[in-house]
Order: C-alpha cells, then structure tokens, then sequence
C-alpha cells in the first residue's frame, strides 16, 4: 500500500464509510389499492446501517436471509438507491452521483454474486467475461496487452494454468472454478474494494475454503473486502471485524474475535449457539430463538429484537437501542445495540 | 459436429415422414380423381383409361413407390385442371410469395424485438401495459380483419395499391424501366407484408418480453451493470442475446401459421401468391396442385425448423451438451 492510497481514505482510515443507510422498497399496492389511496406500504430493507471497511480489511456483514444483508451490498453498489444515509468512497459521498458520474468509480469498487452458475453469460467464453471490465473502462488498448491482465487475472484467482480456461465455456466449468473466474474478472480493474455477496454458499463444501482463502490472500494484499455470510464461522475465521444484522440493522459490530467470544447482543448469542461444535462432547445448549422473524413491513417497536428475544424486558418494547459501546465490552471498538448488554 | 449429423438426420426423417404423410392423406379421402371428375358423358373405358393414365390402377405401396421415385426427380405430377405439370402451375405464385412473406416476417421480428425490450425495460409503467394490449389485441386479432383495417386507415388515405401485384397501367405506354417494374412490384408487396407483420408481431413481442424480464433478472446483468456498463450495451450485449434463443424457436415454429396469414392476406389483397394458388385449387379439387403445394409448405416448416437448429448451436454454447 503505498501512501497516496493511504491518503486518499476517509478521516478515520477506511476507504469506505456507511454513514445511516436506509433502503427501502415499495409494496406494490395494486390497482384496487391505489385508487382507494391505500398508504403506500415499504419493506424496510435496510433501516439506519453505519459500517466502515479499510484497505487490507475484511468486514463480515452476518445475518439470516432477509435481514438486509444483500440489499446494504447493492445500496452501496448503487444498484438499488438509498432513501437515505451518505455512502463515502475515499471520503467522498457517492450516494447521489448519478450513473454516469459513477461509471468510473466502479472501476474500484467490484462486487461477485452467491451464485456463480448465474453471475457468468453462460455465451462468453471465459476470456471475454474476464476481459469485458477492460473494455467497458477502456483499460489495455491492444488485444495483446488485454489479453495479458486476463491471464494475470486468472493466474491470480488461481486458474492456473491459465491457457487452460481461457477457452472455455462456464458449462464446462465446476462450481469453484465458476467462482474463480468472477473473482478474475472483478480482480482484473485492480479494485480497492470487493464486495463478496455469499461467495461460497452455493459451492460445495470441499471448494469453499479454496475461494475464502482466495479472498483472504487478496485482502493481505491490501484489498478491503465486505463480505455478507449468513456463516458465523466463516465469518469467524476469515474475517477482521463482524457486523451482524437483524432486520435492516446491525446490532452487533466489533473486532471477530471479540463478537464471538464475547457475543453481547442476545441475538448474536443465539447465533453463536447453534454454531455446530468443534468438540462433540461439548453440552452447551443451543439456543433456539422462539417465532419467527418478523415481517419487515412492519417493524416491531422499539428494539426490534424484543418479540423473540428471551431476555427482553418491558422497556424494550418502547427504546430503540442505538449502536453503543456497553461497559462489559472488553475491546474499545465491540458496540453492540441491546440497553441490557 | 455431433449435434449437426444427430439435426440433420433428424430432419431427413421428418421430410420422409411429410412426404409419407402427404401421400397417405389424399388417398384416405373417399373417391379418387378420376371419380371427381365431372363429365356425365364419359364412358367406363374413358374413366378406366384415366385411371390407368394416372396409375390409379396399381396396389397403393406401387403407387407410394412411384410417388416417391418421381419426387426424387423433382416431378410432382401433372395438375388435373389444366393438364401442366404442378410445378409450373405453383413456381410464379411461390416467386411471389416468398418476398411478402421474408418482408412480414422482418417486419414483425424488428417490431416484436424492439416492443418487447422496451416494455421488459420499462416494466410496470403505462409503456409497458400499453404494449402488452396492443401486442395482445393485434395477436388476437384474425388477419383478414387487420387487411381490412389497413386497407381502409393506410391505403386508401395515402393511396397505396390495395390489391393485385403490379398495376395494370404500368408498361402500356412504354416498355418500363427495371426500377419502375420494381418500385411497383414493392408498393404491392408493402401492404400485404405490413398486415402479416403487424398480425404476427405481438406473440414476439410477448415472447421477447418475458424472455427478456428472465434475462435482466439474471446475475450477470447485475454484474455488468455492477462493472459500469452502459445500459443499452447491457440489453444488446447480455439480455437480448441471451433472450433470443426462445424467439428463434418461435420464428421457426410460426413458420407454418405465417404462411396460413398468407393465404388470408394474400385473399384480401388479390395477392397472387402460393395462398391464392391454394384456395383455386382447392375450389377447383385439382388435388394434384395441392398435394404439391402442401408438400412445398411442409419442406419449407422442416427446413426452416432445420436452419433454427443450427442458428441456436451457434448462439448458445451449452446445445453440443
């Protein structure tokens, strides 16, 4: 990392800065709904989220499915538009840039999907998806010199040999190897940030610590890294910090050593329960949360944890509880979003 | 290379299948020509000689073997009306079909493309309810009604001919040039296309629509789009060709109800095409013509169905599998 890149990072250090994100969709009301003028009704996707992520960082964003996760990494894509909340990209706002004016930035922020059997052109053979980011930016002008950055791209995202790939279809490619090449053609722009949405829960299990170690390597070599898991143990063992998310916030942050030794927030408690034990003889009890989750429509009232939370007092039901530092954190930076923790 | 012999092989069964069939379907109709023939002063030696002529005479497989034979040489018979082999009796109106029917068609594919990306999208704003009910109501609609429409609101205000395929005055006064003759010939052809176009558009423009709405759903439209390309290159590069494989079927398959709107069109506009030659067969129950044209109309779905094949292993490399 050299030090102008250092520079060019917010304040406080990272390269990206969510400062409360709100992202939500409407409920279509239908035809009926409209003319009796029905209250326009939205799924509340993302509710107030704040994270920061460095270079040479990865940042685990952990929850259930609908809890935000997916929709926070397109917000901060702008693939989906926020309704509120800044997005800062080397310290400047990009939340209202229009598309033109954020074709170049994407250049340095790439993001791969979960399912790598449907994030490649099933037509492109594997040169031209890893090639295409080049075109579309401009970058390598003669056919020679693009040629070289795929091959560079795929040798990094270990496609080795290379010759090997470069021909083929993704048909005639493993689920792993599917993944790989969009890791290549994320890598092959050279970006600062990579945004990995369920990377590896498509893949079978004797693939997946190929590709985290894949990102793990790019994130040493100074690559900050957002990953969203609904894995608590991947996220463990990958990640520098965790977030974890329940609908639409993040109620737990802190350094991935402190979140899962020191869990604070009785939903991340839970979380960490039913994490399948190393030791088979190990009773702990898992901790099966009651209910289910909750409509995102309509959140429940203060803390929104408070309808299957098992140690939820009256008060719950009226304070929403922000992101703070409780006093039986034992890192600095461990914030956790419970008035009991 | 494979999947070409295994498409090829496929295709020559299924002429020999349309051939079988078309033999076999005529001969299961009560009667034969000779007994449709109305003379009621023939006498039995005539009727019998006639049925010697035709070879009417023999077991049906010898007939179905000389059927084929002269098929392999090109022959397909001799026409009861007027006694012309039916290949001259149907090559002029196939000449003259076959420009109004690749015009329709194009016509109906450029609108069907064009309508159906934009409604997929623009998806859930009025442009796209207003095309799916003008694509639904002109599918719906029979052809012969869209002649006349287009006949009273397109030809007659801008004065464009209505019917026949060349004007009558054209070359009285003077031999015409070959631009005049052929300006002419495409002022005809132009409204009878339009109509077929505008008939068949709306299942394309269907059928490009939620083929498209599959497509742009897909990842690797969020992955372009994620990696800053434009939009229109996103739908022209990733989601149209990719929802194309669909529409090239459907062209492919529509093949034999384009010709059926033909026949329709080509009625209303006195076109004197391959629909026209049918329906003066068929009044005239010159069986002969019609077997020929049928089996025409037939090799033409096959081969059509045939060139599909191939068009889709060249646009979607998964097909070798």
């Amino acid at each position: 990392m050299s030090a102008a890149e250092v520079g060019a990072v917010t304040a406080n250090g990272s390269l990206l800065e969510v400062q409360g994100l709100v992202t939500r969709y409407p409920v279509p009301r239908g035809l009926l709904g409209t003319l009796r003028r029905q209250e326009q009704e939205h799924v509340h996707a993302v509710e107030g989220v704040d994270f920061s992520v460095g270079l040479g960082e990865m940042l685990a964003l952990v929850g259930e499915s609908g809890c935000g996760k997916t929709t926070t990494a397109q917000t901060v894509m702008r693939m989906v538009d926020a309704d509120a909340g800044r997005i800062l990209f080397r310290g400047r706002d990009i939340s209202h840039l229009t598309q033109r004016q954020l074709r170049p930035l994407r250049r340095e922020m790439q993001i791969i999907y979960q399912d790598p059997y449907e994030s490649l052109d099933p037509r492109y053979r594997v040169r031209d998806t890893v090639a295409e980011p080049l075109l579309i930016h401009g970058i390598g002008g003669k056919a020679a010199e693009r040629d070289a950055l795929v091959v560079q791209a795929l040798v990094q995202a270990g496609l080795e040999p290379p010759e090997l790939y470069l021909d083929r279809f993704p048909h005639e490619l493993s689920g792993g190897q599917r993944q790989r090449v969009a890791i290549a053609a994320a890598m092959v722009l050279k970006p600062k940030l990579l945004l990995a949405d369920e990377p590896v829960s498509m893949l079978d299990v004797s693939v997946r610590a190929g590709i985290l170690r894949l990102l793990d390597e790019l994130r040493r070599d100074g690559l900050a890294i957002v990953m969203i898991t609904h894995d608590l143990s991947t996220a463990a063992h990958f990640a520098d910090r965790i977030a974890v998310m329940y609908l639409g916030r993040i109620v737990e942050e802190g350094p991935a050593k402190d979140v899962v030794r020191n869990p604070l927030h009785p939903y991340t408690k839970a979380l960490i329960s039913v994490v399948p034990k190393r030791d088979p003889r190990d009773s702990t009890e898992p901790q099966i949360l009651k209910g289910e989750t909750p409509n995102p429509i309509h959140i429940p009232s203060g803390c929104r944890f408070h309808p299957r939370c098992p140690i939820a007092q009256e008060e719950c039901r009226s304070i929403d509880p922000e992101l703070r530092r409780p006093a039986s954190a034992k890192s600095p930076e461990h914030r956790a979003a419970c008035i009991l923790a | 290379m494979d999947y070409i012999v295994k498409r090829t092989a496929f295709a020559i069964v299924t002429v020999f299948v349309a051939i079988t069939l078309n033999f076999v379907l005529f001969r299961l109709l009560p009667g034969n020509a000779v007994s449709g023939l109305r003379c009621q002063h023939c006498t039995k030696q005539f009727r019998e000689s006639i049925v010697k002529q035709y070879g009417l005479d023999k077991p049906k497989l010898q007939q179905y073997v000389i059927y084929v034979e002269r098929l392999a040489h090109g022959d397909l018979g001799t026409s009861i009306a007027d006694n012309r082999p039916v290949w001259d009796d149907i090559r002029t109106p196939l000449v003259n079909t076959l420009p109004m029917i690749v015009v329709g068609t194009v016509i109906s594919i450029i609108i069907g493309i064009i309508s159906g990306v934009v409604a997929a999208w623009r998806r859930g704003t009025a442009a796209d309810s207003a095309n799916l009910w003008t694509a639904l109501a002109f599918y719906a609609m029979p052809t012969q009604w869209i002649a006349l429409l287009v006949i009273f609101y397109i030809a007659i205000p801008l004065g464009l001919p209505a019917s026949g395929i060349e004007s009558n005055t054209l070359g009285i006064l003077s031999t015409p040039s070959t631009w005049a003759v052929f300006s002419d010939r495409v002022s005809h052809l132009f409204l009878p296309a339009l109509t077929l176009g505008v008939g068949l558009y709306g299942e394309y423009s269907l059928v490009v629509r939620s083929s498209m709405l599959e497509t742009l759903g897909e990842d690797y439209v969020l992955t372009a789009r994620a990696k800053g390309m434009r939009n229109w290159t996103i739908v022209w590069k990733h989601a149209l060709r990719n929802a194309m494989l669909p529409l090239v079927t459907l062209i492919a398959l529509s093949l034999g109800s384009i010709v059926a709107g033909a026949i329709v069109v080509e009625d209303v506009f006195s076109y004197p095409g391959i629909g026209l030659a049918t329906i003066d067969a068929i009044s005239k129950r010159d069986y002969p013509v019609l077997q020929g044209i049928f089996l025409i109309l037939t090799m033409s779905v096959i081969v059509a169905n045939y060139i599909a094949d191939l068009v889709y292993f060249k646009l979607d490399p998964r097909v070798t599998e």
